[in-house]
């Protein structure tokens, strides 16, 4: 299997490498054919499907080990949401529901939501790339039950479209939309805590290339008859990048090897606030060390950045998870710390 | 990045088993006094019969080969084992530098009388060691040492000062950076070399130097043209940097660098439980994150070295992040005394606080500062 996803990521990086350039991250619209070419390309490679069950025309690869697939997407600053398609996937395979083909988004923030009829009315909210698809999946609990609710022609009134920050996302209003599944979701599965893993190694991602673009960017740019990258001012702050960066990657290849269970819980709390504070020190430090060009839109910078500011605010930032790491120390048992760390 | 990766280690059944063997060692040792955690101590506190102690108990010199007295396990079994001992504060500062880094040095660069006569008494925890690298005018800048190894007819005459030598006054030997030739131009990093001087030799003098808080551990030690043996020398003549920045790895990766002051976070916890569930479970969960973190590298680390890997970049990270994690945390106790005064906390917890605000600017300048941290990752980045 490890040879299997080796070679995925390999493929994946080449298609990667061939679409995605900046000028593609600029104009985001399903009529766009270059948009539409990439989504091809990366469908034919079965990557929306890599962690759905055999039974299903998926690889069936457990989704923790496909994380470094997540980081590599990313650091591409594809501007697509395969990330957001494997990971609904995942939860429909497991949820015994057959996903469909194409882009599948999801959601879990929701207003007012009903189901009646085998139909939902509501307000959807926050919900990325809904101008690319059709397919959405919502996460919502109904009598102390997670349900997967699959829409497959998602349709309703638009109230805010936001693209303030990189990704386009969107708060919709439906009303008596056709469900098209709706299955339980299993126990093991806690979708916030998934949702908070994917989030963190998008960021990972976006950070590699921030660190790189922002090493190459010193490197070249003279000031003062000097490169950037030789005043020892920039080089403390870029190795600054480097530590918060490092830190995370430690977070998340723990996930990676250990995936997710009941004794470790914690370790994807720890990885949401090492990736979100880790996101927050090196959008200052890039955008710092970038001058203005850094702050164009012509310039790649800003669009990780943005994913950077969007990302760690889903699925709980810091605060929230370091609530739940603390709560979850204190109130539920009465070892000493040190028991509880080890 | 992909150099800077922390791979996973995961820590065995055998693994915890050794941990509750330790700890059970230890909760032993402090109910029947012998000893009070102490904060710093693998700086600060150092009990040579508590060493001798550990000696027997197989848990020093943990991974050096079986022939030289060691025990053969891994440098794992060996993190476990230190990560125990500095969490509860034991007294372990008389043994730590030859257990952590000189004995390694010696195995690695040292002849077999070196090896034959030195390590065995390391790992029975009866030989202690200072570090000889900083001097008077060569603090960051190591590479500028003046002390000097001149080649005589039995062997060297070593003439110069080193400084900051913690624990010296208690140590045995001292392994010391000195010039035995000129620096080339191109390269000042040529022309050092290591040596094992015995701290008993005539003509060392080692002079304490009482810290900020008045405790003794600083020494400076003043090598007046030492008359020594031929075999002092350490490893190759003129290929001193390249050891002493292996032994800087060992040195800097190890979890003392996140848990000197864990004594007072434990009590800090344990007094005030009750009030941290309503207004501190955020304060307790970032230091949990962080602590975690820490580990998981450092762990990783004890792994690369068990690979004979050379992991010296990961090991600044490991300090740099440490070194942070301990000042922040100290900051967090003291931001929550505006639930609970300060006054008002119990007098040892107070103690053990103020203690620890007034020893932790030293974390980020011993073993290396924080400037030299970050240097020492940018020029990994390429960026010098």
């Amino acid at each position: 299997m490890i040879e299997e996803l080796e070679i995925i990521l390999e493929t994946t990086s080449k298609i990667l490498q061939k679409h995605v350039n900046h000028s593609l991250r600029q104009n985001i619209v399903s009529e766009n054919t270059d948009i539409l070419n990439l989504w091809n390309d990366i469908e034919k490679n079965g990557l929306p499907k890599i962690s759905v069950k055999e039974k299903f025309g998926g690889y069936e690869i457990p989704f923790f080990s496909i994380l470094p697939l997540i980081k590599i997407v990313n650091n591409h600053g594809t501007p697509l949401p395969l990330s957001e398609t494997i990971l609904s996937n995942y939860i429909l395979s497991e949820s015994d529901i057959n996903p469909p083909n194409g882009i599948v988004t999801f959601t879990t923030n929701t207003k007012n939501l009903q189901i009646k009829n085998n139909m939902i009315s509501g307000e959807l909210l926050s919900v990325p790339y809904l101008n690319l698809t059709k397919n959405l999946l919502i996460v919502h609990e109904l009598n102390n039950v997670k349900k997967a609710i699959l829409i497959d022609e998602i349709n309703g009134e638009i109230i805010n479209k936001k693209n303030f920050l990189a990704e386009p996302r969107y708060n919709i209003k439906v009303e008596n939309l056709n469900i098209a599944e709706i299955r339980p979701i299993k126990n093991s599965i806690d979708f916030n805590f998934l949702g908070a893993i994917l989030r963190s190694a998008q960021m990972i991602g976006a950070m590699e290339k921030i660190l790189d673009l922002s090493i190459n960017y010193c490197s070249e740019r003279k000031q003062f008859g000097r490169a950037l990258s030789k005043f020892q001012a920039i080089q403390h702050q870029i190795s600054e990048m480097a530590v918060e960066l490092s830190a995370s990657s430690a977070a998340l290849s723990t996930i990676t090897e250990l995936g997710l269970g009941e004794k470790n819980s914690n370790d994807a709390a720890i990885l949401k606030i090492r990736a979100g504070f880790a996101a927050g020190k090196i959008i200052a430090i890039s955008h710092q060390v970038h001058g203005a060009i850094g702050f164009t839109k012509e310039y790649e910078l800003s669009y990780f950045t943005k994913n950077l500011n969007s990302w760690r605010n889903d699925f709980g930032n810091e605060s929230f998870w370091e609530e739940f790491l603390g709560k979850k120390f204190l109130e539920k048992n009465n070892k000493n710390l040190w028991e509880y760390l080890t | 990045m992909s150099k800077f990766n922390f791979p996973f280690v995961k820590e065995t059944n055998e693994l915890s088993n050794l941990r509750k063997e330790v700890r059970e060692f230890i909760t032993t040792c402090i109910n029947n006094d012998e000893f009070t955690p102490s904060p710093d101590a693998w700086v600060f506190s150092a009990d040579p019969s508590f060493s001798k102690k550990l000696g027997s108990k197989g848990w020093l010199g943990m991974s050096f080969p079986k022939e030289y007295g060691g025990h053969q396990r891994t440098a794992l079994e060996r993190y476990v084992v230190t990560e125990e001992l500095l969490s509860s504060g034991a007294p372990v500062a008389a043994h730590w530098i030859a257990d952590r880094q000189s004995g390694s040095q010696i195995l690695r660069y040292g002849n077999e009388k070196q090896k034959s006569s030195i390590i065995p008494r390391i790992t029975a925890g009866k030989c202690f060691f200072a570090i000889g690298m900083s001097e008077p005018d060569s603090g960051s800048d190591l590479a500028s040492v003046k002390t000097k190894a001149t080649k005589t007819k039995n062997g060297w005459k070593l003439e110069g000062r080193k400084i900051w030598s913690t624990g010296a006054h208690l140590a045995h030997y001292m392994i010391v950076l000195a010039r035995t030739s000129s620096a080339s131009e191109k390269n000042r990093h040529e022309g050092l070399s290591q040596f094992l001087v015995d701290l008993s030799l005539p003509n060392v003098k080692i002079t304490g130097i009482p810290d900020m808080t008045g405790q003794r551990h600083f020494n400076e030690t003043l090598f007046d043209n030492v008359e020594l043996s031929d075999d002092s020398l350490l490893g190759e003549e003129g290929k001193g940097w390249k050891q002493v920045v292996g032994e800087l790895a060992l040195e800097r990766s190890g979890p003392e660098r996140f848990l000197s002051h864990f004594t007072l976070l434990d009590s800090f916890i344990n007094e005030f439980r009750n009030s941290l569930i309503h207004s501190g479970t955020k304060i307790v969960g970032k230091l949990i994150s962080e602590i975690q973190t820490l580990r998981r590298m450092s762990f990783s680390v004890a792994s690369m070295l068990q690979n004979d890997e050379s992991p010296e970049t990961q090991a600044a990270f490991v300090k740099e992040l440490g070194n942070k994690f301990e000042k922040m945390m100290i900051e967090t106790l003291r931001e929550f005394s505006n639930i609970v005064p300060l006054h008002e906390w119990p007098n040892q917890l107070q103690n053990l606080f103020e203690d620890a605000t007034l020893r932790i600017p030293s974390n980020s300048l011993r073993g290396g500062t924080t400037e030299i941290m970050k240097g020492i990752i940018a020029r990994q980045l390429g960026l010098r």
